[in-house]
């Protein structure tokens, strides 16, 4: 454990280092860059250089850099003036909030799917599942996005395009979690709008996470199932509710965790897109704006977050199975 | 082997799959229906019809023309992808297998560092620096998938390396280079193998929603994910241009992904059973 810890503290290290040469990778003077094409005074460049801190011995950028980066301060955002932290905090729990119902939605109907499609192995069930599964990781997440709008938004009308919220409600800024606000405003037509608006992004972000559950939940209690104990079971008159879930789940647990790691990867990837898809305001969809308008101080903040959250989501995984099967113990994943 | 081949489902519709689009590539380079650059007048936004079998596009181009003709990027730059991420990655990670202790730390902590990013995000970021082009668009794709590829093998390699025909070869007094070629590549060949396919679809993924995004390949060639995202705002009166593009694109990236599926049982007895 200590040494696991030792390596995720140099993995922080690193990431802090790869999103600090961000700027610096850019081909020419980022000042100049910065400023466009028009060109500008020398001054202005030295001011510029001087609010980047770029005019400084790069070790003590790197250090002030990390400093600065602990303390959760990584600069003002150059199209909005405004601190990226402070940007940061405003948009992050709505992809939190779209990533949450994602995966909710999308691990509780991908364990029942799977376990029903083991369960019938060979059905016409099973070959449906599989098959939909298989199509569905492979799906390009841009395209399915566009095909749902199409279908759910644009011919049908049953939900809305793009968006958040109804423009009509006016929620007051509390916890930035639409659902836990509209509801301690006891604002219920809000609330009710916010769940209209997420059905779509969620469904389409789930998608993926999805078809990856089903597969591995399903050849996961299909090898559990084979093993002598389950026989076991099976002879000691247990019913098969009891075998599957005290059984063959308990059993298949690491695996299915490790997919929800995996998903979780997914997730945050897919997240760039379907927030871009449907103007969702969160991390994703601000951190393509940034690249594409070359918001470098934005930019090194989310690629530092972004890695820093999947570090932490492969960690945690790789404990939590090590808890659940602690015959794992010994070996490093 | 021929008839296990017919038996292995995923493989063989995969292998259908993946000839089709690819004789459809090659036929494209030398015959099109017409000119994927040509603008006719007066044929803008046509649904599919006799003359133009899936209809035109906004500006009177032939859709089915463009279609086959982006067929060449998405398959050749796939490929491509897949070749030097196998190259670079399989030998980096059998390096890191076989000499272990610093060299495979330093190179671990660099992939893991590169995999740690959302493999989109890395790929927009490489061609926000470096400008939209197809030589960046490759760069930046083969990049995000070396990573994956140096975990599985130097995995794979770290188990050969216990073995006692990798001691014995030592023993003889072969040299490192040759231990790594002939010993420990042939053996490692499975999860190369399959995780080529994997690449392959991940890049053509990563180019179309590149393309998507506004950062792939530029203009003038017609990229499936430059055309899906030109598609967006006239789905409403032509939704053959978003509907198409994206059906190429998913069974592409379906027919190898069923590739590396049916690789992996035919080659990993342990899973033939399932």
């Amino acid at each position: 454990m200590a040494s696991r810890c030792v390596k995720l503290l140099f993995s922080f290290l690193f990431i802090s280092l790869v999103s600090f040469s961000v700027i610096r990778l850019i081909p020419g003077d980022p000042a100049q860059s910065l400023i466009g094409e028009r060109g500008a005074s020398a001054e202005r460049i030295a001011e510029i250089k001087k609010n980047l801190g770029l005019d400084q011995p790069i070790t003590i950028q790197y250090l002030k850099f990390l400093k600065n980066a602990l303390a959760g301060d990584f600069g003002e955002s150059i199209s909005s003036k405004q601190p990226v932290m402070q940007e940061f905090k405003i948009l992050w729990p709505a992809t939190f909030e779209l990533s949450v119902i994602a995966l909710l939605w999308s691990s509780i109907v991908g364990l029942v799917l799977g376990i029903l499609a083991a369960i019938r192995r060979n059905s016409f069930f099973d070959y449906t599942a599989v098959s939909l599964s298989t199509v569905g990781f492979a799906m390009p997440l841009f395209w399915w996005g566009l095909i749902v709008i199409f279908f759910f938004a644009v011919r049908l009308g049953w939900f809305p395009i793009s968006g958040r919220i109804d423009v009509i409600f006016d929620v007051p800024y509390v916890t930035g979690f639409y659902f836990i606000d509209t509801l301690a405003a006891k604002n219920y037509d809000a609330f009710l709008s916010a769940i209209r608006f997420i059905i779509l992004p969620a469904f389409v972000l789930g998608t993926i996470p999805l078809a990856l559950i089903v597969r591995v939940t399903r050849s996961a209690v299909i090898d559990i199932a084979k093993e002598d104990f389950i026989r076991t079971a099976k002879a000691k008159g247990l019913s098969p509710a009891k075998i599957i879930i005290k059984h063959i789940l308990k059993n298949a647990w690491p695996q299915i965790l490790t997919a929800l790691g995996l998903a979780l990867g997914h997730l945050l990837t897919g997240a760039i897109m379907t927030e871009t898809l449907f103007s969702w305001p969160g991390v994703g969809r601000w951190i393509v704006q940034s690249i594409m308008a070359r918001d470098y101080p934005v930019v090194q903040a989310g690629l530092f977050y972004s890695m820093a959250i999947i570090i932490f989501i492969n960690f945690l995984t790789d404990e939590m199975i090590k808890f659940i099967n602690p015959r794992l113990k010994d070996k490093s994943i | 082997m021929i008839k296990e081949i017919l038996k292995n489902k995923s493989l063989f519709i995969g292998a259908i799959l993946f000839s089709f689009f690819a004789l459809v590539c090659v036929t494209s380079l030398f015959w099109t229906p017409f000119d994927p650059k040509e603008i006719f007048d007066g044929a803008a936004l046509l649904p599919p019809n006799d003359k133009f079998y899936f209809g035109t596009d906004d500006l009177g181009r032939d859709l089915f023309s463009r279609l086959v003709v982006g067929s060449q990027l998405s398959i050749g730059i796939g490929l491509i992808v897949g070749g030097i991420s196998v190259f670079i990655g399989a030998s980096t990670g059998l390096i890191a297998a076989y000499f272990g202790n610093k060299v495979d730390h330093y190179l671990t902590q660099v992939m893991n560092a590169l995999q740690a990013m959302p493999s989109l995000l890395l790929a927009l970021f490489v061609v926000a620096i470096l400008g939209p082009s197809i030589f960046n668009t490759i760069l930046s794709v083969t990049l995000v998938s070396i990573p994956i590829m140096y975990r599985l093998v130097r995995s794979a390699g770290q188990i050969e390396k216990s073995k006692d025909y990798v001691m014995s070869a030592k023993a003889v007094g072969a040299g490192h280079f040759r231990i790594i070629k002939s010993h420990l590549l042939p053996n490692c060949l499975t999860p190369i193998l399959v995780q080529t396919a994997v690449c392959c679809s991940e890049a053509i993924l990563n180019i179309a929603a590149l393309g998507f995004l506004g950062l792939g390949i530029p203009a003038p060639y017609p990229e499936w994910g430059t055309m899906l995202s030109d598609s967006k705002n006239l789905m409403q009166t032509s939704p053959h241009l978003m509907i198409l593009p994206g059906l190429c694109l998913l069974f592409l990236i379906l027919s190898t992904q069923l590739i590396s599926d049916g690789l992996r049982d035919q080659l990993d007895p342990k899973l033939r059973s399932r």
